[in-house]
């Protein structure tokens, strides 16, 4: 089997965290305000992005704005299951009482099919 | 039925970005002739009506710095080199032309010429000639990053042609809605929180359900534990964390093209290595060309075929309207698996990243009515899972 290189890259040399932030990260970070803006108050950041300029200050606001997001659907799912046990009652009782099958009863699908 | 295409119990697509087939894979016309790469004869004119030709130049980072322009004005000059005529037709003349508009600079301008050597790529380049490479993979709209991932998500991107918020509209879900949906599985990997999606309305909707991360992602493959369907993202923006630095894998210029190398092996690696490699195909294909040389005329689609969206003249840019009846420029794309013969290359077919949408629905869903007619009329490409016999040839990569 053939085993190929893939040659090291030394991350100082690549990195650049003040490179101008590129048109798909600005868009990354218009997206996430508008989703920012939909979040419950309390998940807001009080990030201006207006004033990110570098690939180091977008990822700050794109992290907090994914965490956010994390942290609203967490707290709504949390609230669900603090409300499933009510839920599971009354779906039990939906189901009714479990009844044993007639005992004439299969004989009578058959006959019909 | 072919023996492989029976065991196919999985798909994976990885996305990378802004990279031309020229610019990645068209070395390769020199080993294999039946790749359509670059060839004797190809040149755009610069701004003094010199011809450029192509070079295999191109450097790892810091060439194609200012991001070359790829929004739908630029693309258009790429693609017709300047002429706005009624009756034009894409002759591929203009992207020495567009990217000098960006600095006013002639021997800058000439770098969107430049394509890699092939030793320079030794994981794209490797996989492309082992596997199964498309000829004719085409951004699906001459524009930029988010309408043409839309399109590899919805098979369509709901009438907008450049990086604007989007809502999804009804009757059109997500291909990950209709797996779901109907019982199946399927996922969007994100390579971490910092570097996040660009699926974020997807993201706000159906997070954790659709959502996970690389390392997760490495994990399911390990534990064969993977979804049906799996769309993987790299890594968008170098960024510190817990465990060190990281550089961005995903290729868009100005990042670093040795990171994604690594990062694309390191994908293969995890399916190769992982139990679910005979049921396995991993796509992997750039969004779009990113304003970067390539010598193919994007074709139009059927008029039967559209999406049934225009996006206005305002938005184009351009003071005309745009009915979505022609495809962006050609980027690299790679069918992988254990089942393609090796040294396939796919020529005389035409895809667009609507083929992503469609394979997936048509594999495991059959029919499905709720779509635009542009995905149910792109092509698919599991048929070129035709082996009887599991390949034991496959290489390995050392990241």
């Amino acid at each position: 089997m053939t085993v190929i290189h893939v040659p090291r890259l030394d991350p100082q040399s690549a990195m650049d965290r003040d490179r101008p932030v590129n048109a798909l990260l600005k868009s990354q970070i218009l997206h996430l305000h508008e989703a920012e803006r939909r979040l419950p108050v309390r998940h807001h950041t009080d990030i201006y992005i207006n004033a990110i300029k570098t690939e180091g200050e977008a990822v700050e606001y794109i992290r907090a704005v994914t965490e956010a997001i994390h942290g609203a659907h967490a707290e709504a799912a949390a609230r669900r299951a603090k409300r499933r046990p009510a839920i599971e009652i009354a779906a039990v009782a939906d189901e009714g009482p479990v009844r044993k099958p007639k005992s004439g009863g299969k004989g009578k699908k058959k006959g019909k099919s | 039925m072919a023996a492989g295409l029976d065991q196919l119990k999985h798909i994976v697509v990885l996305m990378m970005e802004n990279r031309s087939f020229d610019h990645m894979l068209g070395s390769l016309a020199a080993v294999n002739p039946a790749i359509d790469g670059i060839t004797a004869g190809l040149s755009n004119p610069d701004t003094t009506g010199a011809l450029v030709q192509p070079q295999a130049l191109a450097a790892f980072q810091g060439q194609l710095d200012p991001d070359p322009d790829h929004h739908f004005p630029a693309v258009d000059l790429q693609i017709f080199g300047g002429d706005t005529s009624a009756g034009r037709v894409p002759n591929m003349q203009g992207f020495v032309k567009s990217y000098f508009n960006q600095q006013q600079d002639v021997g800058h301008s000439q770098k969107i010429m430049y394509y890699f050597a092939q030793n320079q790529l030794p994981v794209l380049t490797t996989l492309a000639l082992e596997f199964a490479v498309f000829n004719g993979w085409f951004a699906s709209i001459p524009g930029p990053t988010i309408c043409n991932r839309a399109f590899a998500h919805y098979g369509t991107s709901f009438g907008q042609v450049g990086m604007s918020v989007f809502y999804v509209m009804e009757p059109y879900k997500s291909i990950y809605e209709r797996m779901v949906g109907a019982g199946h599985t399927a996922k969007i990997y994100y390579y971490d929180t910092t570097s996040s999606t660009m699926e974020v309305v997807n993201l706000l909707q159906n997070e954790p359900q659709l959502f996970a991360t690389y390392p997760q992602f490495l994990s399911d493959c390990a534990s064969g534990s993977l979804p049906d369907y799996s769309f993987v993202e790299p890594n968008y923006s170098d960024h510190d964390t817990d465990d060190g630095e990281e550089v961005a894998s995903d290729q868009h210029p100005d990042h670093n093209i040795q990171a994604g190398e690594a990062f694309i092996a390191s994908i293969y690696n995890a399916v190769k290595n992982s139990p679910l490699w005979p049921n396995t195909a991993l796509l992997v294909v750039y969004d779009e060309h990113g304003g970067i040389y390539d010598h193919v005329a994007p074709p139009n689609c059927s008029p039967n075929a559209l999406d049934g969206f225009t996006a206005s003249a305002n938005d184009t840019g351009m003071g005309q309207p745009f009915a979505f009846d022609r495809l962006g420029v050609r980027v690299p794309a790679i069918l992988i698996s254990p089942w393609v013969p090796k040294g396939t290359v796919v020529s005389g077919r035409v895809f667009e990243h609507a083929s992503i949408p469609a394979t997936v629905t048509k594999f495991f869903l059959g029919s499905y009515a709720q779509r635009t007619a542009r995905e149910a009329a792109a092509d698919t490409f599991v048929d070129l899972i035709s082996l009887d016999v599991l390949r034991q040839d496959c290489p390995d990569f050392d990241v």
